[in-house]
């Protein structure tokens, strides 16, 4: 072969991997901003609370490995010392444990009460009720040692602006069902 | 030849380029900031998470405190100023953790830390539609109190989110070196 | 074949120079040369500037009261108290006051780490604001059983402001260095005398 013809058949070779390599940019360029985003995506979804389920009233779910029930939804009226036109609200729960690993289930559980313009309240320190012992909330029941089979009651406490109660509705969450959410409704939806 | 030298002058533009951008563009830490929420004193300052609204200001000397029980003075090496404010959650119920005081030569005073146990003070939890009135307490210099920003933000590194920046306007200092109106002794104890 | 074995060893004598330069060439800037300048000798009586900070020694004492400024000492052993006013020279609220000041360890245990109180009001390790100066009192366990010195080393560590640091790109104080020794002579008791500049 002589030195043109190699010269020749190169350059036909780099202008056919450029074209390859050019090709093949359509695929890359999406492919890294996938694998860049990945991560941030996912924390997006397990972070947010997005796509509720929806709950009769009386009946239960499975939710984290167990089956959420919501008993009770009422006002506690008649209290002093709260900022005006406040009520506290308490939301009880039954908890039938399914998968006794709830510190792995539960992570970053969170009771909210969301009314009809998606406005979110967590739970108060302002008002502190009495509840029963056996009465835990979301974070206790986690530490509990509770197992398959056992039923927990847990009661969270709220402080609503008197006008959202009407609205308002329990919402369950935890990390490992997240961005999916229970919304329980009441006997009057 | 002329390709070379071509290249040189490109290589060149490019670097050329590059430090106009590196001097010309906000740097890192500018761009992930916060995003600041302007008001004036008595404005409602509408943020992503919260809205606050200053009442008013006040100057002390000294403050009164009841500390466990007991009564205790507190002073300090410029001046006492305690801003009444009011928050409110906006979609979500959210604490309030972080107050500042700007001066009008970018000094910047965090909340005081030296009365960590009262009520009332940052951080505050806010819940939706239940405004809650607060008292953020800094020790300025009296020289920093005229025409001095609030900012307040939820986080102490408010990256990318709002921080509600309230100016406070123009405060007389007076022939005694401290501003206008500022007290001897400011009781804590009297209600928000 | 030959060819490209000769234009490797062309690659690499010319890399292997470069190296030899780069190398030569830190040398000569001092690279390599330890620091071996001994530190300078600040006067107790005096204003120290480090940058971050403007230090004042008011006076040191040793006690063995049970507390000193409100914080709880070990039974029964005794801590030297170094009283010091500061001002925050930064444009910022800060307490990076905890590398500043390090007492010798011919009395304190380099490992033990001092308390700083304010002492208006016995708070501990408040931030200081910009601009107002503040009399603290740095707390150091003594070793047990060690006599009260007549006077102890303390050295003093400043730091470097960065505009932007390389990770966020924002302003800071970096790279503790000692900048300066001082002797001081350890007084009777709180009541003593602040040192006079």
């Amino acid at each position: 072969m002589t030195a043109e013809a190699l010269d020749r058949n190169n350059r036909a070779s780099e202008r056919k991997w450029r074209r390859r390599s050019l090709w093949s940019l359509l695929v890359l360029i999406p492919l890294a901003l996938a694998v860049e985003s990945y991560d941030s995506v996912k924390a997006l979804l397990g972070n947010n609370d997005l796509f509720p389920r929806r709950v009769a009233w009386g009946e239960s779910a499975r939710f984290g490995g167990s089956d959420w029930k919501l008993t009770d939804l009422r006002g506690a009226f008649g209290m002093s010392n709260l900022p005006p036109d406040s009520v506290p609200v308490l939301a009880d729960f039954q908890v039938k444990i399914g998968d006794p690993d709830l510190q792995k289930l539960w992570l970053g559980c969170k009771i909210v009460l969301v009314d009809k313009d998606g406005r979110r309240w967590s739970p108060t320190s302002i008002v502190s009720l009495k509840t029963p012992d056996n009465v835990g909330n979301c974070i206790s029941a986690i530490f509990s040692g509770a197992k398959s089979g056992d039923t927990l009651d847990l009661r969270e406490t709220f402080l609503v602006p008197k006008e959202a109660t009407k609205s308002v509705r329990p919402s369950v969450s935890v990390a490992s069902e997240r961005p999916r959410f229970l919304l329980f409704q009441l006997e009057k939806d | 030849m002329m390709r070379k030298s071509a290249n040189i002058v490109l290589l060149l533009l490019a670097v050329v380029f590059c430090y106009g951008l590196q001097i010309s563009k906000p740097h890192y830490g500018d761009l992930i900031g916060p995003i600041p929420a302007r008001g004036k004193l008595a404005d409602t300052v509408v943020g992503r998470a919260f809205e606050v609204h200053a009442e008013k200001i006040e100057f002390a000397r000294k403050l009164k405190v009841d500390q466990f029980g007991r009564q205790k003075v507190l002073t300090t090496g410029g001046v006492w100023a305690v801003v009444t404010v009011a928050f409110a959650a906006r979609a979500e119920s959210t604490v309030v953790s972080v107050a500042s005081w700007r001066g009008p030569t970018g000094l910047t005073y965090d909340q005081t830390e030296r009365l960590s146990f009262m009520n009332g003070l940052l951080p505050v939890a806010v819940d939706p539609g239940l405004p809650r009135k607060a008292r953020l307490i800094f020790e300025v210099r009296p020289d920093q109190a005229n025409n001095a920003t609030l900012l307040i933000s939820e986080k102490l590194v408010a990256a990318l989110d709002s921080q509600a920046e309230i100016s406070l306007g123009p405060v007389t200092i007076t022939a005694d070196g401290l501003p206008g109106g500022a007290v001897d002794t400011l009781d804590m104890a009297e209600p928000l | 074949m030959l060819e490209s074995a000769r234009s490797r060893l062309k690659a690499w004598t010319v890399a292997g120079i470069g190296t030899a330069a780069a190398i030569a060439a830190a040398g000569v800037l001092g690279a390599f040369g330890a620091r071996h300048e001994p530190l300078p000798v600040l006067a107790p009586a005096s204003q120290i500037d480090i940058g971050e900070w403007l230090l004042r020694p008011l006076k040191a004492y040793v006690t063995a009261e049970k507390y000193a400024y409100g914080t709880l000492l070990k039974p029964g052993g005794k801590a030297l108290v170094l009283e010091v006013e500061m001002t925050n020279r930064t444009a910022k609220s800060t307490k990076d006051y905890f590398d500043v000041l390090q007492a010798g360890s011919t009395v304190v245990d380099p490992a033990t780490k001092p308390f700083i109180v304010l002492t208006r009001d016995s708070t501990m390790s408040p931030e200081l604001h910009p601009g107002m100066p503040e009399r603290m009192a740095y707390i150091w366990q003594l070793r047990d059983g060690a006599a009260v010195p007549a006077s102890f080393d303390l050295t003093v560590i400043r730091k470097t402001y960065k505009p932007r640091d390389n990770l966020y790109g924002l302003p800071g104080w970096f790279n503790p260095t000692p900048a300066g020794t001082l002797t001081i002579p350890v007084g009777a008791g709180p009541a003593g005398a602040d040192i006079q500049p």
